[in-house]
Protein backbone atom coordinates (compact mmCIF):
# COMPACT_ATOMS: atom_id res chain seq x y z
CA UNK A 1 0.00 0.00 0.00
CA UNK A 2 3.00 2.11 0.34
CA UNK A 3 2.93 2.59 -3.75
CA UNK A 4 -0.36 4.39 -3.09
CA UNK A 5 0.47 7.78 -2.21
CA UNK A 6 3.41 8.12 -5.08
CA UNK A 7 0.64 7.31 -8.05
CA UNK A 8 -2.03 9.35 -6.49
CA UNK A 9 0.02 12.38 -6.28
CA UNK A 10 0.87 11.77 -10.01
CA UNK A 11 -2.08 10.77 -11.09
CA UNK A 12 -3.53 14.08 -10.02
CA UNK A 13 -0.81 15.92 -11.41
CA UNK A 14 -1.22 14.74 -14.80
CA UNK A 15 -4.60 15.22 -15.02
CA UNK A 16 -4.68 18.63 -13.61
CA UNK A 17 -1.32 19.56 -16.19
CA UNK A 18 -3.79 18.61 -19.37
CA UNK A 19 -5.52 21.70 -20.66
CA UNK A 20 -8.20 18.65 -20.64
CA UNK A 21 -8.51 19.09 -17.40
CA UNK A 22 -9.46 22.86 -17.25
CA UNK A 23 -12.06 22.59 -20.10
CA UNK A 24 -13.75 19.95 -18.01
CA UNK A 25 -13.88 21.78 -14.82
CA UNK A 26 -14.39 25.63 -16.83
CA UNK A 27 -17.35 23.21 -18.88
CA UNK A 28 -18.73 21.91 -15.80
CA UNK A 29 -18.90 25.21 -13.84
CA UNK A 30 -20.83 26.51 -16.47
CA UNK A 31 -23.18 24.32 -17.14
CA UNK A 32 -23.87 24.04 -13.27
CA UNK A 33 -24.08 27.48 -12.71
CA UNK A 34 -26.45 27.99 -15.83
CA UNK A 35 -28.58 25.29 -14.34
CA UNK A 36 -28.47 27.29 -10.82
CA UNK A 37 -29.21 30.08 -12.49
CA UNK A 38 -32.55 29.34 -14.41
CA UNK A 39 -33.92 27.40 -11.46
CA UNK A 40 -33.40 30.40 -9.17
CA UNK A 41 -35.21 32.22 -11.74
CA UNK A 42 -37.53 29.91 -12.42
CA UNK A 43 -38.52 29.73 -8.28
CA UNK A 44 -38.59 32.99 -8.11
CA UNK A 45 -41.07 33.95 -10.44
CA UNK A 46 -43.27 30.76 -10.08
CA UNK A 47 -42.40 29.93 -6.83
CA UNK A 48 -46.62 29.95 -6.30
CA UNK A 49 -47.34 26.80 -8.14
CA UNK A 50 -44.25 24.45 -7.46
CA UNK A 51 -44.47 24.65 -3.55
CA UNK A 52 -43.56 21.05 -3.34
CA UNK A 53 -40.08 21.94 -4.42
CA UNK A 54 -37.08 24.02 -3.59
CA UNK A 55 -34.34 25.28 -5.76
CA UNK A 56 -32.26 22.12 -3.92
CA UNK A 57 -34.24 19.56 -4.85
CA UNK A 58 -34.51 20.72 -8.34
CA UNK A 59 -30.77 21.43 -8.36
CA UNK A 60 -30.06 17.33 -7.41
CA UNK A 61 -33.08 15.80 -8.72
CA UNK A 62 -35.96 15.75 -11.05
CA UNK A 63 -34.29 17.42 -13.94
CA UNK A 64 -31.93 15.68 -16.61
CA UNK A 65 -29.81 18.24 -16.00
CA UNK A 66 -27.47 16.38 -13.44
CA UNK A 67 -27.01 13.06 -15.71
CA UNK A 68 -26.37 15.13 -18.76
CA UNK A 69 -23.82 16.50 -16.94
CA UNK A 70 -22.08 13.20 -15.16
CA UNK A 71 -22.53 11.93 -18.91
CA UNK A 72 -20.31 14.23 -20.62
CA UNK A 73 -18.25 14.55 -17.16
CA UNK A 74 -17.21 11.08 -16.38
CA UNK A 75 -15.80 9.07 -19.47
CA UNK A 76 -13.11 11.72 -20.47
CA UNK A 77 -11.95 11.46 -16.51
CA UNK A 78 -11.44 7.82 -16.29
CA UNK A 79 -10.76 7.18 -20.34
CA UNK A 80 -6.86 8.02 -19.66
CA UNK A 81 -6.93 5.68 -16.41
CA UNK A 82 -5.12 3.04 -17.63
CA UNK A 83 -5.47 3.07 -21.25
CA UNK A 84 -2.86 5.94 -21.75
CA UNK A 85 -0.22 3.69 -19.37
CA UNK A 86 -0.98 0.62 -21.88
CA UNK A 87 -0.66 2.25 -24.76
CA UNK A 88 2.47 4.31 -24.20
CA UNK A 89 3.87 1.55 -22.57
CA UNK A 90 4.72 3.27 -19.03
CA UNK A 91 2.44 0.47 -17.52
CA UNK A 92 5.56 -1.39 -17.79
CA UNK A 93 7.56 0.72 -15.98
CA UNK A 94 5.15 1.00 -13.36
CA UNK A 95 4.21 -2.58 -12.65
CA UNK A 96 7.99 -3.73 -12.34
CA UNK A 97 8.59 -1.08 -9.71
CA UNK A 98 7.72 -2.61 -6.06
CA UNK A 99 3.94 -1.99 -6.50
CA UNK A 100 0.90 -4.14 -5.86
CA UNK A 101 -2.58 -4.24 -8.16
CA UNK A 102 -4.61 -3.20 -5.54
CA UNK A 103 -2.83 -0.29 -4.16
CA UNK A 104 -2.09 1.10 -8.38
CA UNK A 105 -6.15 0.66 -8.93
CA UNK A 106 -6.81 1.87 -5.62
CA UNK A 107 -4.64 5.09 -5.69
CA UNK A 108 -6.12 5.80 -9.54
CA UNK A 109 -9.27 5.75 -7.82
CA UNK A 110 -8.61 7.95 -5.41
CA UNK A 111 -7.38 10.75 -7.70
CA UNK A 112 -10.03 10.47 -9.81
CA UNK A 113 -12.56 10.65 -7.34
CA UNK A 114 -10.67 13.60 -5.72
CA UNK A 115 -10.87 15.41 -8.73
CA UNK A 116 -14.44 14.75 -9.11
CA UNK A 117 -15.19 16.36 -5.71
CA UNK A 118 -12.72 19.12 -6.18
CA UNK A 119 -15.03 19.86 -9.33
CA UNK A 120 -18.36 19.97 -7.53
CA UNK A 121 -16.64 22.11 -3.84
CA UNK A 122 -17.43 25.18 -5.77
CA UNK A 123 -21.44 24.64 -6.25
CA UNK A 124 -21.55 24.67 -2.63
CA UNK A 125 -21.24 27.81 -3.16
CA UNK A 126 -24.91 28.08 -4.32
CA UNK A 127 -25.89 27.07 -1.29
CA UNK A 128 -24.44 29.66 0.71
CA UNK A 129 -25.85 32.13 -2.12
CA UNK A 130 -29.38 30.45 -1.34
CA UNK A 131 -29.04 31.14 2.48
CA UNK A 132 -29.21 34.80 1.81
CA UNK A 133 -32.58 34.65 0.33
CA UNK A 134 -33.49 31.75 2.31
CA UNK A 135 -33.10 28.72 4.81
CA UNK A 136 -31.48 25.66 3.94
CA UNK A 137 -31.83 22.62 5.23
CA UNK A 138 -28.51 21.58 5.68
CA UNK A 139 -29.19 17.63 6.55
CA UNK A 140 -31.27 17.47 2.55
CA UNK A 141 -27.79 18.91 1.38
CA UNK A 142 -25.70 16.77 2.73
CA UNK A 143 -27.55 13.95 1.31
CA UNK A 144 -28.02 15.25 -1.83
CA UNK A 145 -24.29 15.48 -2.17
CA UNK A 146 -23.94 12.28 -0.49
CA UNK A 147 -26.31 11.38 -3.68
CA UNK A 148 -23.62 13.02 -5.95
CA UNK A 149 -21.17 11.04 -4.41
CA UNK A 150 -22.15 7.78 -4.78
CA UNK A 151 -23.46 8.20 -8.44
CA UNK A 152 -20.59 9.89 -9.63
CA UNK A 153 -18.24 6.97 -7.86
CA UNK A 154 -20.32 4.27 -8.97
CA UNK A 155 -19.74 6.09 -12.78
CA UNK A 156 -16.24 6.63 -12.22
CA UNK A 157 -15.72 2.85 -11.20
CA UNK A 158 -17.03 1.96 -14.23
CA UNK A 159 -14.88 4.00 -16.43
CA UNK A 160 -11.60 2.98 -14.77
CA UNK A 161 -13.11 -1.01 -15.33
CA UNK A 162 -13.29 0.44 -19.23
CA UNK A 163 -10.32 1.88 -19.29
CA UNK A 164 -8.13 -1.27 -18.01
CA UNK A 165 -9.53 -3.54 -20.48
CA UNK A 166 -8.97 -1.70 -23.69
CA UNK A 167 -5.48 -0.02 -24.98
CA UNK A 168 -7.59 2.69 -26.61
CA UNK A 169 -8.72 5.66 -24.86
CA UNK A 170 -11.27 6.36 -27.02
CA UNK A 171 -12.98 3.21 -26.93
CA UNK A 172 -13.00 3.47 -22.97
CA UNK A 173 -14.65 6.87 -23.61
CA UNK A 174 -17.35 5.68 -25.69
CA UNK A 175 -17.92 2.54 -23.84
CA UNK A 176 -18.07 4.20 -20.30
CA UNK A 177 -20.94 6.72 -21.86
CA UNK A 178 -22.77 3.81 -23.49
CA UNK A 179 -22.47 1.57 -20.06
CA UNK A 180 -23.83 5.21 -18.02
CA UNK A 181 -26.47 5.25 -20.48
CA UNK A 182 -27.97 2.20 -20.65
CA UNK A 183 -27.74 2.07 -16.70
CA UNK A 184 -29.83 5.83 -17.22
CA UNK A 185 -32.67 4.04 -20.14
CA UNK A 186 -33.11 0.84 -17.98
CA UNK A 187 -33.46 3.45 -14.68
CA UNK A 188 -36.03 5.64 -17.28
CA UNK A 189 -37.79 1.98 -17.34
CA UNK A 190 -39.51 2.34 -14.02
CA UNK A 191 -42.21 4.71 -16.17
CA UNK A 192 -42.76 2.92 -19.09
CA UNK A 193 -43.20 -0.80 -17.57
CA UNK A 194 -46.10 -1.78 -15.64
CA UNK A 195 -46.18 -1.53 -11.96
CA UNK A 196 -46.21 -4.80 -10.29
CA UNK A 197 -44.17 -6.35 -12.78
CA UNK A 198 -40.47 -8.21 -12.27
CA UNK A 199 -39.39 -5.72 -15.23
CA UNK A 200 -40.63 -2.62 -13.12
CA UNK A 201 -38.65 -3.98 -9.93
CA UNK A 202 -35.66 -4.25 -11.28
CA UNK A 203 -36.00 -0.69 -13.12
CA UNK A 204 -36.95 1.28 -10.44
CA UNK A 205 -34.12 -0.45 -8.24
CA UNK A 206 -31.38 1.20 -10.74
CA UNK A 207 -32.91 3.93 -11.48
CA UNK A 208 -30.66 6.22 -11.13
CA UNK A 209 -32.69 9.82 -11.53
CA UNK A 210 -35.64 7.84 -8.91
CA UNK A 211 -32.30 7.57 -6.39
CA UNK A 212 -31.38 11.16 -6.81
CA UNK A 213 -34.58 12.38 -6.57
CA UNK A 214 -35.01 10.34 -3.11
CA UNK A 215 -31.04 11.93 -1.88
CA UNK A 216 -32.35 15.22 -3.12
CA UNK A 217 -34.98 15.30 -1.04
CA UNK A 218 -33.43 14.05 2.01
CA UNK A 219 -34.03 10.42 1.90
CA UNK A 220 -31.18 8.02 2.57
CA UNK A 221 -32.09 4.82 1.72
CA UNK A 222 -30.06 1.85 2.71
CA UNK A 223 -31.17 -0.23 -0.36
CA UNK A 224 -29.37 3.28 -2.67
CA UNK A 225 -26.38 2.92 -0.42
CA UNK A 226 -26.49 -1.07 -0.96
CA UNK A 227 -26.30 -0.70 -4.84
CA UNK A 228 -23.96 1.98 -5.13
CA UNK A 229 -21.92 0.43 -3.17
CA UNK A 230 -22.04 -2.95 -5.36
CA UNK A 231 -21.80 -0.37 -8.65
CA UNK A 232 -18.23 0.59 -7.05
CA UNK A 233 -16.78 -2.22 -5.50
CA UNK A 234 -17.62 -4.34 -8.34
CA UNK A 235 -16.05 -2.56 -10.90
CA UNK A 236 -13.05 -2.00 -9.00
CA UNK A 237 -11.87 -5.49 -8.17
CA UNK A 238 -12.65 -6.37 -11.78
CA UNK A 239 -9.84 -4.18 -12.48
CA UNK A 240 -7.85 -5.18 -10.06
CA UNK A 241 -8.13 -8.52 -11.38
CA UNK A 242 -7.75 -7.12 -15.24
CA UNK A 243 -4.24 -5.46 -14.08
CA UNK A 244 -3.18 -8.96 -12.36
CA UNK A 245 -4.23 -10.74 -15.68
CA UNK A 246 -2.04 -8.23 -18.21
CA UNK A 247 0.85 -10.39 -16.41
CA UNK A 248 -0.45 -13.61 -18.58
CA UNK A 249 -1.54 -11.73 -21.49
CA UNK B 1 22.24 -12.68 -9.13
CA UNK B 2 19.84 -13.85 -11.54
CA UNK B 3 19.06 -17.52 -11.95
CA UNK B 4 16.39 -18.82 -14.50
CA UNK B 5 15.37 -22.22 -14.71
CA UNK B 6 13.71 -23.98 -17.36
CA UNK B 7 11.78 -20.61 -18.33
CA UNK B 8 8.96 -21.43 -20.36
CA UNK B 9 6.42 -18.69 -21.87
CA UNK B 10 3.74 -19.00 -24.12
CA UNK B 11 1.56 -16.42 -25.63
CA UNK B 12 -1.59 -18.34 -26.42
CA UNK B 13 -0.41 -21.44 -28.82
CA UNK B 14 2.75 -18.76 -30.04
CA UNK B 15 6.10 -20.51 -27.47
CA UNK B 16 7.96 -16.96 -27.47
CA UNK B 17 10.79 -18.51 -24.52
CA UNK B 18 11.13 -22.58 -24.80
CA UNK B 19 12.95 -24.53 -22.15
CA UNK B 20 15.69 -21.51 -21.30
CA UNK B 21 18.16 -21.96 -18.77
CA UNK B 22 21.13 -19.19 -18.25
CA UNK B 23 22.67 -17.74 -14.59
CA UNK B 24 24.17 -13.98 -14.08
CA UNK B 25 26.29 -14.24 -11.75
CA UNK B 26 27.28 -11.04 -8.89
CA UNK B 27 28.85 -8.43 -10.92
CA UNK B 28 29.03 -9.72 -14.55
CA UNK B 29 27.64 -7.37 -17.51
CA UNK B 30 25.94 -10.05 -19.66
CA UNK B 31 24.90 -9.53 -22.91
CA UNK B 32 21.83 -10.99 -23.72
CA UNK B 33 21.89 -11.64 -27.80
CA UNK B 34 19.64 -12.28 -30.34
CA UNK B 35 17.70 -11.34 -33.22
CA UNK B 36 14.59 -9.91 -33.20
CA UNK B 37 11.92 -11.64 -32.14
CA UNK B 38 13.68 -14.35 -30.37
CA UNK B 39 12.24 -14.09 -27.00
CA UNK B 40 14.55 -11.25 -25.44
CA UNK B 41 12.07 -9.04 -24.40
CA UNK B 42 9.98 -11.71 -23.21
CA UNK B 43 12.45 -12.85 -20.93
CA UNK B 44 13.47 -9.50 -19.60
CA UNK B 45 10.05 -9.12 -18.92
CA UNK B 46 9.69 -12.08 -17.12
CA UNK B 47 13.01 -11.28 -14.64
CA UNK B 48 11.49 -7.76 -14.58
CA UNK B 49 8.62 -9.09 -12.77
CA UNK B 50 6.09 -7.43 -16.05
CA UNK B 51 5.24 -11.14 -17.37
CA UNK B 52 4.33 -14.09 -15.68
CA UNK B 53 5.82 -17.18 -16.80
CA UNK B 54 4.14 -20.02 -18.18
CA UNK B 55 6.20 -22.55 -16.54
CA UNK B 56 9.68 -22.68 -14.81
CA UNK B 57 11.49 -20.26 -12.44
CA UNK B 58 13.07 -16.99 -12.21
CA UNK B 59 15.11 -16.06 -9.01
CA UNK B 60 16.43 -12.39 -8.83
CA UNK B 61 18.76 -12.30 -5.81
CA UNK B 62 17.77 -15.42 -4.32
CA UNK B 63 14.25 -14.52 -4.74
CA UNK B 64 11.82 -16.31 -6.50
CA UNK B 65 9.98 -13.35 -8.91
CA UNK B 66 6.73 -15.13 -8.39
CA UNK B 67 6.94 -16.06 -4.85
CA UNK B 68 8.75 -12.90 -3.72
CA UNK B 69 7.69 -10.84 -6.25
CA UNK B 70 8.50 -7.01 -3.96
CA UNK B 71 11.97 -7.97 -2.52
CA UNK B 72 12.70 -9.44 -6.35
CA UNK B 73 11.86 -6.12 -7.80
CA UNK B 74 13.07 -4.35 -5.41
CA UNK B 75 16.79 -5.62 -5.66
CA UNK B 76 16.15 -5.04 -9.85
CA UNK B 77 16.26 -1.71 -12.23
CA UNK B 78 14.01 -2.27 -15.12
CA UNK B 79 14.55 -0.25 -18.54
CA UNK B 80 11.91 -1.24 -21.13
CA UNK B 81 12.73 -1.67 -24.78
CA UNK B 82 10.98 1.36 -25.78
CA UNK B 83 12.44 3.48 -22.57
CA UNK B 84 8.30 4.50 -21.68
CA UNK B 85 8.11 7.64 -19.26
CA UNK B 86 5.25 10.19 -18.52
CA UNK B 87 5.66 13.04 -21.23
CA UNK B 88 4.03 15.76 -19.16
CA UNK B 89 6.53 15.67 -16.22
CA UNK B 90 10.30 17.32 -15.44
CA UNK B 91 12.85 14.69 -15.70
CA UNK B 92 13.66 15.60 -11.90
CA UNK B 93 9.89 15.49 -10.81
CA UNK B 94 9.92 11.92 -12.63
CA UNK B 95 13.07 10.32 -11.19
CA UNK B 96 11.48 11.36 -8.00
CA UNK B 97 8.27 10.05 -8.45
CA UNK B 98 10.03 6.65 -9.55
CA UNK B 99 12.10 6.82 -6.07
CA UNK B 100 9.30 7.28 -3.90
CA UNK B 101 7.72 4.43 -5.53
CA UNK B 102 10.58 2.20 -5.82
CA UNK B 103 10.63 2.86 -1.39
CA UNK B 104 13.74 5.22 -1.28
CA UNK B 105 13.57 6.78 2.10
CA UNK B 106 11.98 10.21 2.22
CA UNK B 107 15.39 11.41 3.50
CA UNK B 108 17.82 9.75 0.47
CA UNK B 109 15.60 10.53 -2.33
CA UNK B 110 17.19 13.98 -3.14
CA UNK B 111 20.13 12.35 -3.05
CA UNK B 112 19.67 8.73 -4.88
CA UNK B 113 17.48 11.18 -7.65
CA UNK B 114 20.85 13.26 -7.89
CA UNK B 115 23.08 10.51 -7.94
CA UNK B 116 21.48 8.59 -10.53
CA UNK B 117 21.16 11.66 -12.69
CA UNK B 118 24.84 11.85 -12.75
CA UNK B 119 25.68 8.32 -13.46
CA UNK B 120 23.26 8.37 -16.41
CA UNK B 121 24.19 12.30 -17.32
CA UNK B 122 21.17 13.62 -17.53
CA UNK B 123 21.93 16.69 -14.90
CA UNK B 124 21.88 19.22 -17.18
CA UNK B 125 18.30 18.77 -18.24
CA UNK B 126 16.60 17.77 -14.77
CA UNK B 127 14.04 20.68 -15.36
CA UNK B 128 13.05 19.89 -18.86
CA UNK B 129 9.82 18.38 -19.73
CA UNK B 130 10.49 14.85 -20.84
CA UNK B 131 8.34 15.27 -23.80
CA UNK B 132 10.47 18.17 -24.97
CA UNK B 133 13.79 15.45 -25.04
CA UNK B 134 16.01 14.43 -27.74
CA UNK B 135 15.80 10.41 -28.01
CA UNK B 136 19.35 10.28 -26.62
CA UNK B 137 18.34 11.91 -23.50
CA UNK B 138 14.95 10.50 -23.30
CA UNK B 139 17.18 6.75 -23.28
CA UNK B 140 19.73 8.04 -20.65
CA UNK B 141 16.01 8.90 -18.54
CA UNK B 142 15.03 5.83 -18.60
CA UNK B 143 18.52 4.32 -17.62
CA UNK B 144 18.83 6.83 -14.60
CA UNK B 145 15.37 5.63 -13.83
CA UNK B 146 16.16 2.25 -13.77
CA UNK B 147 19.05 3.52 -11.64
CA UNK B 148 17.31 5.36 -8.68
CA UNK B 149 17.90 3.83 -5.40
CA UNK B 150 20.98 2.25 -6.74
CA UNK B 151 19.97 -2.05 -7.25
CA UNK B 152 22.51 -4.17 -7.35
CA UNK B 153 20.97 -5.54 -10.63
CA UNK B 154 20.32 -3.89 -13.44
CA UNK B 155 18.06 -5.62 -16.80
CA UNK B 156 18.43 -3.23 -19.78
CA UNK B 157 16.10 -4.35 -22.68
CA UNK B 158 17.78 -2.85 -25.71
CA UNK B 159 19.67 0.44 -24.26
CA UNK B 160 21.03 1.64 -27.93
CA UNK B 161 18.07 0.87 -29.94
CA UNK B 162 17.45 3.73 -32.16
CA UNK B 163 20.34 6.08 -31.27
CA UNK B 164 22.87 8.00 -33.63
CA UNK B 165 26.18 6.12 -33.69
CA UNK B 166 27.53 9.30 -31.09
CA UNK B 167 24.61 8.40 -28.94
CA UNK B 168 25.18 4.75 -28.86
CA UNK B 169 28.98 5.58 -27.64
CA UNK B 170 28.22 7.66 -24.96
CA UNK B 171 25.42 5.39 -23.62
CA UNK B 172 28.40 2.09 -24.12
CA UNK B 173 30.69 4.45 -21.67
CA UNK B 174 28.01 4.77 -19.12
CA UNK B 175 26.86 1.00 -19.36
CA UNK B 176 30.52 0.13 -19.03
CA UNK B 177 30.82 2.35 -16.03
CA UNK B 178 27.60 0.78 -13.94
CA UNK B 179 29.41 -2.41 -14.64
CA UNK B 180 32.05 -1.68 -11.98
CA UNK B 181 28.63 -1.24 -9.36
CA UNK B 182 26.31 -3.33 -10.87
CA UNK B 183 25.20 -6.63 -11.97
CA UNK B 184 24.13 -5.75 -15.39
CA UNK B 185 21.81 -7.80 -17.87
CA UNK B 186 21.69 -5.79 -21.37
CA UNK B 187 19.58 -7.18 -23.93
CA UNK B 188 20.36 -6.45 -27.78
CA UNK B 189 20.09 -7.20 -31.54
CA UNK B 190 24.22 -5.81 -32.22
CA UNK B 191 27.16 -8.07 -32.04
CA UNK B 192 29.57 -4.99 -31.60
CA UNK B 193 27.66 -4.07 -28.64
CA UNK B 194 28.25 -7.23 -26.87
CA UNK B 195 31.94 -6.86 -27.80
CA UNK B 196 32.25 -3.72 -26.60
CA UNK B 197 30.62 -4.10 -23.35
CA UNK B 198 29.78 -7.16 -22.12
CA UNK B 199 31.97 -10.10 -20.07
CA UNK B 200 29.75 -12.92 -21.15
CA UNK B 201 26.95 -13.65 -23.80
CA UNK B 202 24.00 -15.49 -23.80
CA UNK B 203 22.78 -16.17 -27.58
CA UNK B 204 19.25 -17.20 -28.03
CA UNK B 205 16.91 -17.96 -31.16
CA UNK B 206 13.36 -18.99 -31.86
CA UNK B 207 13.30 -18.81 -27.72
CA UNK B 208 15.89 -21.16 -27.37
CA UNK B 209 19.43 -20.87 -26.03
CA UNK B 210 22.17 -21.39 -28.37
CA UNK B 211 25.09 -20.86 -26.83
CA UNK B 212 26.83 -19.22 -23.98
CA UNK B 213 29.88 -18.28 -22.69
CA UNK B 214 32.64 -14.81 -22.68
CA UNK B 215 33.65 -13.36 -26.15
CA UNK B 216 36.27 -15.47 -26.19
CA UNK B 217 34.61 -18.60 -25.97
CA UNK B 218 32.13 -17.87 -28.60
CA UNK B 219 34.51 -16.23 -30.82
CA UNK B 220 36.20 -19.47 -31.00
CA UNK B 221 33.20 -20.50 -32.64
CA UNK B 222 33.99 -19.15 -35.57
CA UNK B 223 35.25 -21.83 -38.52
CA UNK B 224 37.15 -20.74 -41.70
CA UNK B 225 35.37 -19.65 -44.07
CA UNK B 226 37.36 -20.30 -47.35
CA UNK B 227 41.26 -19.12 -48.27
CA UNK B 228 42.74 -16.22 -49.40
CA UNK B 229 45.97 -16.45 -51.45
CA UNK B 230 48.20 -14.26 -54.04
CA UNK B 231 49.09 -16.13 -56.74
CA UNK B 232 52.01 -14.80 -59.64
CA UNK B 233 50.81 -16.54 -63.38
CA UNK B 234 48.18 -16.70 -65.51
CA UNK B 235 44.52 -16.21 -63.53
CA UNK B 236 42.21 -18.52 -66.18
CA UNK B 237 44.89 -21.21 -65.43
CA UNK B 238 44.75 -20.64 -61.60
CA UNK B 239 40.55 -20.44 -61.01
CA UNK B 240 40.52 -23.61 -63.03
CA UNK B 241 42.41 -25.19 -61.17
CA UNK B 242 40.72 -24.25 -58.20
CA UNK B 243 37.46 -24.81 -59.06
CA UNK B 244 38.24 -28.95 -59.90
CA UNK B 245 38.99 -29.07 -55.65
CA UNK B 246 36.48 -30.86 -53.31
CA UNK B 247 35.04 -28.68 -50.82
CA UNK B 248 35.61 -25.50 -52.34
CA UNK B 249 32.53 -24.05 -54.07
CA UNK B 250 33.01 -20.58 -55.30
CA UNK B 251 36.56 -19.24 -56.72
CA UNK B 252 37.05 -16.23 -57.71
CA UNK B 253 39.65 -13.24 -58.19
CA UNK B 254 39.62 -10.88 -55.30
CA UNK B 255 39.89 -7.01 -56.43
CA UNK B 256 39.97 -5.41 -53.45
CA UNK B 257 43.29 -6.91 -52.49
CA UNK B 258 46.15 -4.87 -53.52
CA UNK B 259 48.75 -6.82 -55.67
CA UNK B 260 52.01 -5.43 -57.49
CA UNK B 261 52.95 -6.86 -61.11
CA UNK B 262 50.65 -7.41 -63.38
CA UNK B 263 50.48 -11.12 -63.37
CA UNK B 264 50.17 -11.03 -59.63
CA UNK B 265 46.70 -11.04 -58.46
CA UNK B 266 44.44 -12.52 -55.26
CA UNK B 267 42.34 -15.10 -55.61
CA UNK B 268 39.34 -15.97 -52.94
CA UNK B 269 37.91 -19.69 -52.39
CA UNK B 270 34.98 -20.02 -50.37
CA UNK B 271 34.68 -23.92 -48.67
CA UNK B 272 31.35 -25.41 -48.75
CA UNK B 273 29.25 -25.00 -45.56
CA UNK B 274 29.70 -29.03 -44.78
CA UNK B 275 33.40 -28.69 -44.17
CA UNK B 276 34.89 -29.22 -40.57
CA UNK B 277 38.07 -27.92 -39.68
CA UNK B 278 40.14 -30.90 -40.55
CA UNK B 279 38.92 -31.01 -43.69
CA UNK B 280 39.24 -27.80 -44.34
CA UNK B 281 42.94 -27.99 -43.84
CA UNK B 282 43.25 -30.98 -46.38
CA UNK B 283 41.11 -28.67 -49.49
CA UNK B 284 44.04 -25.96 -48.42
CA UNK B 285 46.88 -28.21 -48.81
CA UNK B 286 45.30 -29.56 -52.02
CA UNK B 287 44.74 -26.01 -53.05
CA UNK B 288 48.26 -25.31 -53.17
CA UNK B 289 49.35 -28.25 -54.28
CA UNK B 290 46.80 -27.43 -57.94
CA UNK B 291 48.03 -24.42 -58.19
CA UNK B 292 51.85 -25.58 -58.00
CA UNK B 293 50.79 -28.09 -60.07
CA UNK B 294 49.47 -26.06 -62.71
CA UNK B 295 52.68 -24.48 -63.18
CA UNK B 296 51.50 -21.56 -60.75
CA UNK B 297 53.23 -20.09 -58.00
CA UNK B 298 51.39 -19.08 -54.86
CA UNK B 299 53.33 -16.50 -52.63
CA UNK B 300 50.53 -16.22 -49.65
CA UNK B 301 47.43 -18.47 -48.63
CA UNK B 302 45.57 -17.16 -45.45
CA UNK B 303 42.37 -18.75 -44.25
CA UNK B 304 39.55 -16.39 -43.98
CA UNK B 305 37.65 -16.68 -41.01
CA UNK B 306 34.02 -15.61 -40.82
CA UNK B 307 32.86 -12.77 -38.95
CA UNK B 308 30.80 -12.48 -35.78
CA UNK B 309 28.07 -11.07 -37.60
CA UNK B 310 28.32 -14.57 -40.11
CA UNK B 311 28.36 -16.51 -36.76
CA UNK B 312 25.81 -14.90 -35.28
CA UNK B 313 23.93 -15.36 -38.39
CA UNK B 314 24.75 -19.29 -38.62
CA UNK B 315 24.33 -19.54 -34.63
CA UNK B 316 20.98 -18.24 -34.66
CA UNK B 317 19.56 -19.41 -38.52
CA UNK B 318 20.91 -22.74 -37.57
CA UNK B 319 18.40 -22.88 -34.99
CA UNK B 320 15.31 -22.11 -37.24
CA UNK B 321 16.84 -24.74 -39.75
CA UNK B 322 16.44 -27.25 -36.88
CA UNK B 323 13.13 -26.34 -35.41
CA UNK B 324 11.40 -26.87 -39.00
CA UNK B 325 13.91 -30.03 -39.71
CA UNK B 326 12.12 -31.30 -36.20
CA UNK B 327 8.79 -30.18 -37.93
CA UNK B 328 8.28 -32.79 -40.09
CA UNK B 329 8.32 -35.98 -38.12
CA UNK B 330 5.69 -34.50 -35.90
CA UNK B 331 3.69 -34.14 -39.68
CA UNK B 332 4.49 -37.42 -40.36
CA UNK B 333 3.27 -39.26 -37.51
CA UNK B 334 0.02 -37.44 -37.31
CA UNK B 335 -0.84 -38.42 -41.04
CA UNK B 336 0.26 -42.50 -40.54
Amino acid sequence: MRSFWPIYKRELFAFFVTPLAWVLITVFLLVQGMHFFLLVDHFSTAGQQISDQTPLQAFFGNTVLLYLVLFLLVPPMTMRLFAEERRSGTIESLMTAPVSSLGVVLAKYAAVLTTYVAMWAPTVLYLVILRQTGDIDWNVAASAYLGVLLVGGGYLSIGMLMSAITKSQFLALVLTAMLILALFILGVGEFVTRDGTVMHDICSHVSVWAHMNDFASGVVDSRRLVFYGSLIVLPFFVTVRAVDAWRWG
Amino acid sequence: MISVQHLVKRYGWKVAVDDLSFEVDKGEVVGFLGPNGAGKSTTLRVIAGFLGATSGTVKVAGHDIAKESFEARQKLGYMPEAVPLYPEMRVVEYLSFRAELKRVPRGDRKRAVWDAMGKANVRDVANVVIGHLSKGYRQRVGLADALVGSPPLLVLDEPTAGLDPNQIREVREVIQELGKEHTVLLSTHILSEVEASCSRVVVIAGGKLVAEGSMDEIAKKRRSAGLHMVVRGNLDAALAALRGIEGITKATRDHAARTDGEDVFAVRCSWSKKLDEAAAARATEAAIGALVGAGLFVREASPVKSSLEELFGELTGARAEDASGEAEPDDAEAAS
